[in-house]
């Protein structure tokens, strides 16, 4: 965990025009260290969220740099971002936002479509990231056949499917019962045993307090960051 | 998975929409290729006609319009404006056999039918008639029928039978063999019976005329002109007008399925936007799992192209149907008129097929570029943040 995976430069990021303007981060500054376990909290609508979008090239900072392995990813193209999602980053969503009309298996392969694993591998090894969690039996189910903590280890498969970097989950349990909740947990945490750097923006207190960095946003400023440092 | 798969199952989501679109694109090819096969099947049956016409020139009046020079394909009835004495005239030019023809129009059983006055022994052996049954014309003045072929069978007439025209009872001498032409359907009288009995004079349609030597055509012309004031066309000059007219008749037909198409075409239009908007989250989780802009493209552009391969085919299939039973249709039709003695088949070959298809994914191809397009252009933030 010595050198750092996820480098963030005086970022800010500004939605709207004129009057409508809301600044949603406002110069904020983190290193996350690679194989790390972060999490990111603070009051809803003061730029969690957002953080989360900007270091997985999903928007681009109005101001600041993102720099994954040490390339900045606010200059990237859009095509190199996609690379970089496919190859470097897995996302979990508080709402799974899986593909409704495919099954678990065809989710995780869909993801793998736009990797760089050869297609004659990838039932295989979506066969394998849904034993990891625990979900051989539903490979065929389709989102709507499974309870929302399926579907959401359904969606931990799928961010695993290119075998990323970097996790970045938004509120993964934010919709999930409190059993759903830890079984989601145990298999994060299994996860990150294996070496990959996790970034979760949450509002679940235990959770936060076995991080090993916590960063604290408030107003679109980061406020207070406890751990490694 | 792949893409193909991927697009597959987009398509079947929504199973009516795919169907009701599919129809759309379906129905437009369909009609296109069954003008289109209609419109080949007319023009070779047309050219048929001509080419069993037997005559190398025709002579008519000089005010006959491209109409009355159609009835000398169909058999229909035309004035009687040519004045008797110009055969005589034109029979006289050496190398130039010419035979009369007076067309009025009678009724058998209440439909309408072609009865021919002619110069009996000139016209078997111009136009090689062979007698199936009975008695051919004896002279130039005896008061029977002769029936052509597909006279004597539409009607189920035999020999013996009588039929009346103008208040008068003919008996049927002779049925004629079938002559694959426009011969077949109509029946004869001698030109004195049928000049009296419609009461027209001294008078005859037109003439029919060949020439000892073809490569000469245009001299045979001159002379013709040179004796008498009328008009002369060439068979070819014939069927030239006659396949003109066609032409335009199928372009104004071709024309129509093309806005058949068109409508299709806006038909994917709609289906892909809609499909846009409410999949726009889904762009938005493929574009967050590494899905570039190109491969947002491409599912949406191959759905849109599935739709016009889909429809090409099944167009194909209804088309080739639906000229199948057309064919009889328009024979029984005024366009019928034009290929009296047989109603155009179905005809398709892989041309038309191959074109039929291209052409359908083209246009849907075409109509899923815009929405296609702007599918891909939405950022991966934009299209999460719909609800």
């Amino acid at each position: 965990m010595s050198d750092t995976i996820i480098r963030i430069e005086n970022l800010v990021k500004i939605y709207g025009k004129n009057a409508a303007k809301t600044h949603a981060l406002k110069g904020v500054s983190i290193e996350i260290p690679r194989g790390s376990f972060s999490c990111v909290v603070g009051p809803s609508g003061h730029g969690k969220s957002t953080l989360l979008q900007l270091i997985g090239g999903l928007d681009k900072p109005t101001d600041g740099s993102v720099l994954i392995c040490d390339a900045d990813i606010s200059k990237m193209s859009d095509n190199k971002l996609s690379e970089l999602r496919a190859e470097k980053i897995g996302f979990v969503f508080q709402f799974f936002n899986l593909l409704h009309n495919l099954t678990a298996m065809e989710n995780i392969q869909t993801a793998m479509m736009f990797g760089k694993i050869p297609q004659k591998d990838h039932r295989a090894k979506a066969e394998k990231l849904l034993a990891l969690v625990g979900l051989s039996d539903k490979a065929n189910a389709k989102p709507s056949e499974l309870s929302g903590g399926q579907q959401q280890r359904v969606s931990i498969a799928r961010a695993l499917a290119n075998d990323p970097d970097i996790l970045l989950m938004d509120e993964p349990t934010g919709n999930l019962d409190s059993e759903s909740e830890n079984e989601v947990l145990n298999h994060i945490f299994e996860i990150h045993k294996s070496g990959k750097t996790i970034v979760i923006v949450t509002h679940n207190t235990e959770l936060a307090h076995r991080a090993d960095l916590l960063f604290v946003i408030k107003d679109g400023i980061l406020i207070q960051k406890e751990g490694l440092s | 998975m792949n893409i193909f798969k991927l697009v597959a199952k987009n398509l079947l989501r929504r199973k009516g929409r795919f169907v009701f679109t599919l129809l759309g694109i379906t129905i437009g090819m369909a009609s296109f290729v069954a003008l289109l096969s209609l419109g080949g099947s007319m023009r070779g049956e047309v050219t048929r006609q001509a080419d069993a016409l037997g005559a190398n020139l025709i002579i008519t009046p000089k005010n006959w319009c491209a109409y009355d020079q159609i009835s000398i394909l169909t058999g229909n009835s035309l004035p009687e404006s040519l004045q008797y004495s110009v055969l005589a005239e034109v029979s006289a030019i050496p190398g130039i056999t010419a035979v009369p023809y007076l067309t009025q129009t009678t009724a058998v059983q209440n439909r309408p039918v072609s009865v021919i006055g002619i110069y009996p022994a000139e016209m078997l052996e111009f136009n090689d008639w062979r007698v199936r049954e009975g008695n051919y014309f004896s002279s130039r003045d005896v008061r029977v029928l002769v029936l052509g072929s597909g006279i004597a069978n539409s009607f189920n007439l035999n020999v013996g039978d009588t039929l009346t025209i103008r208040g008068e009872n003919f008996p049927v001498a002779a049925i004629l063999e079938e002559n694959g032409n426009n011969d077949d359907t109509a029946m004869y009288l001698p030109l004195s019976v049928v000049q009296e009995i419609f009461d027209v004079g001294e008078y005859i349609s037109y003439i029919g005329a060949k020439v000892e030597n073809i490569a000469e055509t245009e001299s045979y012309i001159a002379a013709i002109l040179d004796v008498v004031n009328v008009s002369v066309t060439t068979d070819r000059q014939l069927l030239s007008t006659v396949l003109s007219m066609l032409g335009s008749i199928n372009v104004a037909l071709q024309l129509i399925a093309g806005v058949s198409l068109v409508a299709a075409a806006f038909g994917i239009i709609n289906t892909m936007m809609t499909a846009i908007s409410e999949r726009r989250r889904e762009i938005g989780i493929l574009r967050a799992i590494g899905g570039k802009s190109g491969a947002i493209f491409k599912i949406f552009l191959l759905e849109s192209g599935l739709y016009g391969f889909l429809g090409g085919i099944l167009g194909v299939a209804v088309g080739y149907v639906v000229s199948i039973f057309a064919g009889p249709m328009i024979a029984e039709s005024g366009m019928g008129d034009l290929l009296k003695g047989a109603a155009p088949e179905a005809s398709i070959n892989a041309p038309i097929i191959f074109a039929a298809i291209f052409l359908s994914v083209a246009i849907s191809v075409l109509s899923g570029f815009y929405p296609a397009w702007k599918a891909a252009k939405l950022t991966p933030a934009e299209a999460m943040s719909y609800e």
